[in-house]
């Protein structure tokens, strides 16, 4: 297995929770004689067997350090690499340092991935779940987002960007309202396929009614600007990746990152939070905006976009695109459950977009 | 002449990985390497070496896969090595830096898809390619069409040179040399005494096979022993489970015929499925180049059932060797052309041995192979400009960055396009929402449905009864 390329693995009932294959464990033990640090222990810590990445905790000369295998295509990990760097040694973010291999690389390719050793932050804490916390939350992610801003990536790397790819993926999720109605259609004799077909049409106009909105507002003139004018989204932010340390909020599992409007990031953390709540709060929506353009201002224009984006199916979306997958199995008791609550959600959502829609022109006028 | 050949940055020489510019490109060559020293500069794979000469062609792989890299191998390969023409791939963007490390070689493109829309390449380096290229040959008119839409200096430069099929490899399932494997997949697969109905293709919603998987409860309405054959991954070798393959699984589950799925299968079995079927359906919703299926199925005598996009028609006779539907985003509109076909069985047979006549007196990679030499010979006689343009400048202001309208970026073109016929779909749908008259075809529909759903749970039920009187 000595030159084995890294391939996601198989997890069963006889392997255990962190279950990592033998070649990959001997993989990282080849990484680490790249660094010269000396590893007292080493604990796993999280494990993507689905997609081939994981996580090791380590216990070295210099401290704690993270020892990562990321999953993507090595081209695609070098762009986030990149930006981690650019966040810490440029901007002086708090995100975790990357720690450089003994050639000063930032990162060692084995098993045609790429690994990468990065300071363990500790102590961090996660915020509160209330609204304070949010506040935090939506701060620190302004700030990380203005600091993004004039990335530019190595030369061998993937430029990943999702800015000019708005309308692709507003009419990707068009799209999809009629795959789940066919689905819904075909699997009739399930108990979800009733409460899905009766809700597909009024989503699929909603989403409908997105496009348009989309197609009628500043996006081109705002893309325009390009990709490092905007900066970074993480896309996978919220409670877990950014937490409270000693001097301030941290940032991190940066390996997502890519170029867009950064407020997509603000609109998933907000839209989150109220299926959380299960219904939407005027004053959680309003006042988690505010602590966000305290640290990154938004702009009359991308606050409209914001709100064309808040106007989109995002939840049932979510929650329901799994279905094409088994349909058998998904379209079960739960999941017409789960479509009432969804449902009952995006009742409450329009009086709050309705409100926070006076607020931007507001906003406009001053 | 010494002919350096540039493919693009995505998949290898010989195409051992398929892809239609590969397959063109390896089809021709051994017509190409008779008349000239061809060298051809391609991507590095872990299954071919970085040099080699076989059948007296060079080839010289080079890192590929992102753009940028593979630009960069070309420019230092060109910079120690010098051609009296360079006939590159589908990479408009490689011919101005490679105008700077070759001021004296006659540069010629051919074109496999849409790369000179605003989102591909600016305007300003656009011209300039127009202009440092001596001819630009396309695999459809419609792809002309395009360059020529943008940029209508190109006029006198653009022309189409349909792409091959072996028709050695491609024969009809009764052709002696066939007969047996179609036998033996039949068989293997339950698909005897049933007509089949052939897709095969990348499995991505632009490709519309679910609109076909969709077609197929009304055509067995009319049609009995139908069963369908699905070929092809959703990207070259991965078998990836997509959200569309996962969805077009879906909806194949609970069709009412045999569907059978392949997965990927290498390009030099291919030819065995076409061989097993009775019709072959091209389902594409995008403008398309032009699909090189529709060779192949030509070559191995099934009659056609395709879409008006792009490039596809052009292959066609309607009536002659298959037919063509014009709105492809509707299945029912596959459901009666292929009723049309299945309807007169002695017409569908003799539409596919049209096809495969026109297979052999048109699409041989020896008449492409023919084409080439002309286009070359005409590219080495056209004028050359004495005049060098610095583009120094050109190439400094290279930007990842791209300025377009992103919800039309072909607002020239005749036919609606992906995104204006998503536009026009969705006020379809918008207004049809609001329409009474639909709510009632619903209503309808759900009744009829109703009823048929009563029908078959009563036939299930006497069936669940027979069984046990059975005991």
């Amino acid at each position: 297995m000595a030159n084995a390329m890294i391939v996601p693995w198989e997890i069963n009932e006889h392997t255990h929770e962190f279950f990592v294959p033998e070649y990959i464990l001997a993989y990282a033990q080849e990484v680490l004689k790249h660094y010269d640090l000396s590893v007292k222990s080493m604990e796993i810590v999280t494990t993507k067997p689905d997609k081939g990445g994981a996580i090791w905790k380590i216990a070295t000369n210099k401290g704690a350090k993270s020892l990562k295998l990321l999953h993507r295509r090595p081209t695609r990990s070098l762009f986030s690499l990149g930006a981690q760097e650019y966040l810490t040694e440029v901007q002086h973010a708090r995100v975790p340092s990357i720690h450089k291999s003994k050639s000063g690389m930032n990162y060692v390719e084995a098993g045609g991935k790429l690994w990468f050793i990065a300071d363990w932050i500790e102590p961090l804490q996660p915020v509160t779940k209330d609204l304070a916390g949010a506040k935090q939350l939506c701060y620190a992610l302004g700030e990380f987002h203005r600091l993004s801003r004039g990335y530019i990536p190595p030369a061998h790397a993937e430029v990943a960007s999702r800015l000019y790819n708005w309308p692709k993926s507003y009419e990707k999720m068009v799209e999809k309202m009629e795959w789940f109605r066919q689905i819904g259609n075909a699997y009739r004799d399930t108990p979800a396929s009733k409460a899905l077909l009766a809700v597909v049409d009024q989503f699929e106009s909603q989403a409908i009614e997105s496009y348009r909105r989309l197609e009628g507002s500043q996006y081109s003139n705002l893309v325009e600007q390009g990709n490092d004018y905007w900066g970074l989204v993480h896309q996978d932010y919220g409670w877990s990746n950014g937490q409270m340390g000693k001097n301030g909020m941290w940032i991190i599992d940066l390996d997502g990152v890519a170029y867009d409007l950064p407020i997509r990031d603000l609109r998933k953390l907000i839209s989150g939070t109220m299926a959380d709540l299960k219904y939407w709060d005027i004053t959680w929506v309003k006042e988690m905006i505010n602590a966000y353009h305290a640290a990154n201002p938004i702009t009359p224009e991308v606050y409209e976009l914001l709100m064309i984006d808040f106007s989109l199916p995002n939840e049932f979306y979510k929650n329901i695109k799994e279905v094409v997958f088994e349909p058998e199995l998904f379209l079960n008791e739960q999941t017409a459950t789960l479509i009432h609550t969804i449902v009952e959600t995006d009742k409450t959502k329009w009086p709050v977009l309705h409100e926070l829609q006076s607020q931007w022109k507001g906003m406009k006028s001053s | 002449m010494r002919i350096l050949m540039i493919c693009t940055e995505k998949l290898p020489v010989p195409p051992i990985r398929g892809g239609a510019i590969q397959t063109y490109l390896s089809g021709c060559l051994p017509y190409l390497r008779q008349e000239h020293e061809i060298t051809v500069l391609g991507i590095t794979d872990p299954s071919l070496p970085t040099k080699e000469t076989v059948d007296d062609i060079n080839y010289v792989r080079v890192d590929g896969k992102i753009f940028e890299l593979y630009m960069e191998g070309v420019i230092q390969f060109l910079q120690s090595n010098d051609f009296d023409l360079i006939h590159i791939f589908n990479r408009p963007r490689l011919v101005i830096p490679i105008r700077q490390v070759a001021p004296n070689s006659k540069i010629t493109l051919s074109m496999h898809n849409d790369m000179f829309t605003p989102d591909k390449i600016s305007a300003e380096e656009g011209t300039a390619v127009i202009n440092e290229v001596a001819l630009i040959s396309t695999v459809s008119n419609y792809i002309g069409g395009q360059i020529k839409a943008l940029y209508p200096q190109a006029e006198s430069k653009v022309r189409t040179i349909y792409s091959g099929v072996d028709c050695n490899q491609f024969l009809p399932g009764n052709d002696p040399n066939m007969q047996k494997i179609r036998q033996t997949l039949r068989r293997k697969h339950n698909l005897e005494n049933k007509t089949v109905i052939l897709f095969a293709g990348r499995l991505s919603s632009n490709k519309g096979v679910d609109r076909l998987l969709r077609a197929i409860p009304e055509l067995t309405k009319k049609h009995k022993d139908l069963a369908l054959v699905v070929v092809g991954s959703n990207w070259f070798s991965q078998n990836n489970v997509t959200d569309y393959v996962a969805y077009i699984r879906a909806l194949a589950k609970k069709l009412p015929v045999p569907v059978v799925t392949t997965g990927f299968v290498a390009p030099s079995e291919i030819q065995n499925w076409f061989a097993v079927a009775d019709i072959f359906v091209c389902t594409s919703i995008w403008q398309e180049p032009l699909a090189r299926v529709h060779y192949e199925a030509m070559a191995a005598g099934l009659p056609i059932v395709t879409t008006a996009r792009g490039g596809n028609p052009e292959v066609m006779i309607p009536g002659v060797n298959g037919y063509i539907v014009d709105q492809p985003e509707d299945p029912s509109q596959f459901a009666e052309k292929l009723s049309l076909l299945l309807s007169n069985r002695m017409d569908m047979k003799k539409m596919g041995e049209r096809g495969r006549e026109l297979a052999l007196s048109l699409y041989q990679w020896e008449r492409v192979g023919t084409d080439i030499l002309t286009f070359w010979q005409d590219a080495q006689e056209s004028p050359t400009s004495s005049e060098k343009v610095d583009y120094s400048a050109l190439l400094n202001n290279r930007s990842t960055e791209r300025t377009t309208n992103y919800f039309q970026f072909r607002p020239f073109d005749t036919q609606p396009t992906t995104i204006e016929t998503r536009n026009e779909m969705l006020t379809w749908k918008a207004s049809q929402e609001n329409s009474r008259s639909l709510r009632r075809t619903r209503r309808n529909e759900r009744r009829k449905e109703r009823r048929r759903e009563q029908k078959s749970r009563r036939r299930r039920r006497n069936i669940e009864i027979g069984k046990r009187n059975d005991r």
